[in-house]
């Protein structure tokens, strides 16, 4: 239903699909009742016309047999006695002047051109005048007069027009018939879609056992939903192995590694220590540190990397985060004579893991501090755009090469070993592990000179932002 | 002080075992959870520690094992499982602090004096702590030595009371950064020491007698005798 709305369902393609079916379906109504009424009216007409044609024959017939009087007779016959209803006869002189018949005048101006020409007469009926429509056909009679005769139409025309009326309505209903379901039926289909999507992207937003609904239809939706739920059943299988996998690597290699620095540990507590081993001792140590610190990161980048969702994510102010942590290191880059500056929005809220964005922006700034040369300076920004916060961390430094910073973004990217510094390659896969498991966006940019760090996380509650709110609006 | 021990690698710990009796405190092992579980419910110890991944019984079971029988007694968890994620579940199912192995046995020492001095409800609440001739007015936020105001910001306060709170309690690197600015992950710099070297020359410039002790290989302490 949400996702419908923040679509528009114009925008589906089964609305689509169903404006087309509607509008092939009206096409096939207008074309079928339109063609019955244009067949109804010519048949309709067409026996009118025979009729005339009929009695006019027959009029004719009487003229050669009996000349005009017997005409005029038979004329005055029809119109008094048994003639059809709404028959109308005129026997006109050369002139066209009236002879005979129950039409007053000659309606035309002289001979018409037309085969069967319409005409209005009034009719004087007790009580009320009306005006009918007459179509008529006329013959010039060998000796020069002008016999016409007429059949009223407005019984034909009448039915005609009811007929035309309910083929109007017949076109319209059924458009709208049609207009309805289609809309009703990709309402339906846009909304089962849209759960799909839904479903798709509470799971992608960390509810992983969430599943797609499946109706028991046991149509092609459910079918749908089926596999899909299927692969995801897979998915977490595979999430929680390669947990696993995780847990047991860091335990089998912490284990030992834990051995090892206890024994020097107590190597070194030992009371009569020759100080020409406490030396070496402490040298070995730190690098064992330095290797189990460099083992945590590999599993905190894999671990990210994974896909994995956040396990707890919480609401988490970037701009009071950065604030603190730019307040922290400020006295760190005081004394290798450099200047750090924060220029932060408060209440840039993200969903996140505190803990993970506080080390992404840490490690950003210790990059900063160990390559920007005394007399530099760092600038930490936090903005809010939009539906997304930006932060920003620049130095005026040496930069990185453009190459560099383009591959920045990939897993696992070793970057920055150029100057023998070790560490920060990883630091900044780091950084990208972290930005990709918050769904932000990472640009390592040329600061000109220097670097910029430009991290585009979404904000926490954009999807009730005005900015959306009101494109969901107007959907 | 007694210390329950309970961790299935006999070889790491034989040598905290050894470490920690060196160190002045009566320590029994227990070799995997059943057993741990049981002695920790017998015996009163004051402290116990723990291995997360433990055969039969987890570690955080155990915890809560504990807790659901009114046990109080503090708890440290060592685990070899070390995202944030794990230690927060660690600190929720009721452990008392949290230590990633492999960790320095200094860091440990620290951390098991930390919990053992705690004492619940205790110094609750006195408004004004004193070391030596040094004072800090919790509610006036005003620091003085020897009657002297000095000038610290919001951050070397909170420093400068989280030490004093703990007064001649060795506090490593690891626990300031937790305990102070909340970072529960190691920066590559020099951060806790440059923050330590401009609180010391706040509080100890011109002064007689230091307060802030670097402790070799530790971390710090603050304490009134200047002897190391």
């Amino acid at each position: 239903m949400r996702d419908v709305r923040r679509w528009g369902l114009f925008n589906t393609s089964a609305f689509r699909m169903s404006t087309a079916y509607t509008l092939l379906v009206a096409l096939a109504v207008c074309v079928t009742l339109g063609s019955t009424y244009l067949l109804t009216q010519s048949i309709v007409q067409g026996d009118v016309d025979l009729i005339i044609d009929t009695e006019l024959r027959s009029l004719e017939n009487q003229y050669v047999r009996s000349g005009i009087p017997g005409v005029t007779d038979e004329i005055n016959l029809r119109i008094d006695s048994w003639g059809r209803i709404g028959a109308v006869y005129m026997l006109a002189g050369p002139r066209f002047e009236r002879l005979a018949g129950n039409v007053t005048n000659w309606p035309f101006d002289g001979d018409p051109a037309e085969p069967y020409p319409e005409f209005r007469i009034e009719s004087i009926e007790p009580g009320q005048r009306s005006v009918h429509p007459v179509r008529a056909a006329v013959r010039k009679l060998p000796n020069g007069d002008w016999l016409l005769v007429g059949s009223d139409m407005s019984q034909d025309r009448r039915y005609v027009r009811t007929f035309q009326i309910a083929t109007l309505w017949g076109i319209g209903l059924s458009i709208l018939v049609a207009g309805i379901a289609g809309f009703s039926f990709s309402f339906r289909l846009a909304r089962r879609v849209g759960d799909v999507t839904d479903t798709c992207v509470r799971i992608m937003s960390g509810e992983q056992g969430h599943r797609l609904p499946v109706a028991g239809s046991s149509d092609e939706f459910d079918a749908l939903a089926t596999s899909v739920n299927r692969v995801l059943d897979r998915l977490e299988e595979q999430t929680r192995t390669l947990r696993a996998t995780f847990d047991s690597v860091a335990h089998d290699l912490r284990a030992p590694l834990h051995r090892l620095r206890s024994r020097m540990d107590a190597v070194l507590r030992l009371p009569a220590l020759e100080s020409g081993i406490r030396e070496p001792v402490e040298s070995a140590l730190r690098e064992v540190d330095h290797l189990q610190r460099t083992l945590a990161t590999l599993l905190q980048i894999a671990l990210a990397e994974s896909g994995a969702p956040l396990a707890s994510p919480a609401p988490v102010d970037v701009g009071e985060l950065a604030e603190e942590l730019a307040e922290l290191f400020e006295p760190v880059a005081r004394e290798r004579d450099l200047t750090l500056t924060a220029r932060v929005e408060r209440g840039v809220i993200v969903e996140g893991n505190r803990q993970l964005l506080a080390q992404l922006i840490t490690n950003l700034l210790e990059n900063a501090l160990k390559y920007v040369p005394a007399g530099g300076r760092i600038d930490v920004g936090v903005k809010r755009l939009a539906d997304r916060a930006q932060l920003v961390i620049g130095d005026n430094g040496p930069g990185m090469p453009a190459e560099e910073r383009l591959r920045a973004g990939e897993p696992f990217a070793r970057l920055g070993q150029r100057s023998g510094l070790e560490g920060s390659g990883l630091g900044l896969s780091l950084v990208s592990a972290i930005a990709r498991l918050h769904r932000a966006r990472l640009a390592l940019e040329s600061n000109d000179p220097g670097l910029r760090a430009v991290i585009s996380l979404p904000l926490a509650y954009a999807e009730t932002s005005p900015a959306s709110l009101s494109r969901s609006m107007s959907a | 002080m007694h210390i329950l021990l309970i961790e299935d690698d006999t070889e790491a710990a034989r040598v905290l075992v050894n470490g920690l009796r060196e160190s002045g405190y009566a320590v029994d092992h227990a070799g995997d959870g059943r057993e741990g579980l049981s002695r920790a419910l017998a015996g009163r110890f004051d402290l116990i520690v723990t291995d997360r991944m433990l055969p039969h019984i987890d570690g955080l079971a155990i915890i809560q094992q504990l807790r659901r029988a009114r046990l109080a007694t503090p708890v440290l968890v060592l685990s070899a499982l070390g995202t944030v994620d794990d230690r927060i579940r660690g600190l929720k199912a009721g452990g008392d602090d949290y230590l990633t192995k492999p960790f320095a046995f200094a860091e440990l020492l620290a951390r098991i004096e930390a919990l053992l001095r705690r004492r619940p409800g205790a110094a609750a609440e006195s408004t004004v702590l004193r070391v030596a001739d040094l004072e800090f007015d919790l509610l006036a936020r005003k620091v003085t030595r020897g009657g002297r105001e000095i000038e610290l910001t919001s951050r070397e306060q909170k420093l400068l009371e989280f030490l004093m709170r703990r007064e001649g309690q060795v506090i490593t690197r690891t626990m300031l950064l937790e305990g102070v600015w909340d970072l529960h992950f190691d920066p590559q710099s020099n951060l806790v020491d440059v923050h330590i070297s401009r609180l010391r020359q706040a509080i100890d410039r011109g002064a007689e007698r230091l307060l802030i002790h670097t402790v070799r290989g530790s971390g710090y302490v603050l304490r009134e005798e200047d002897e190391e």
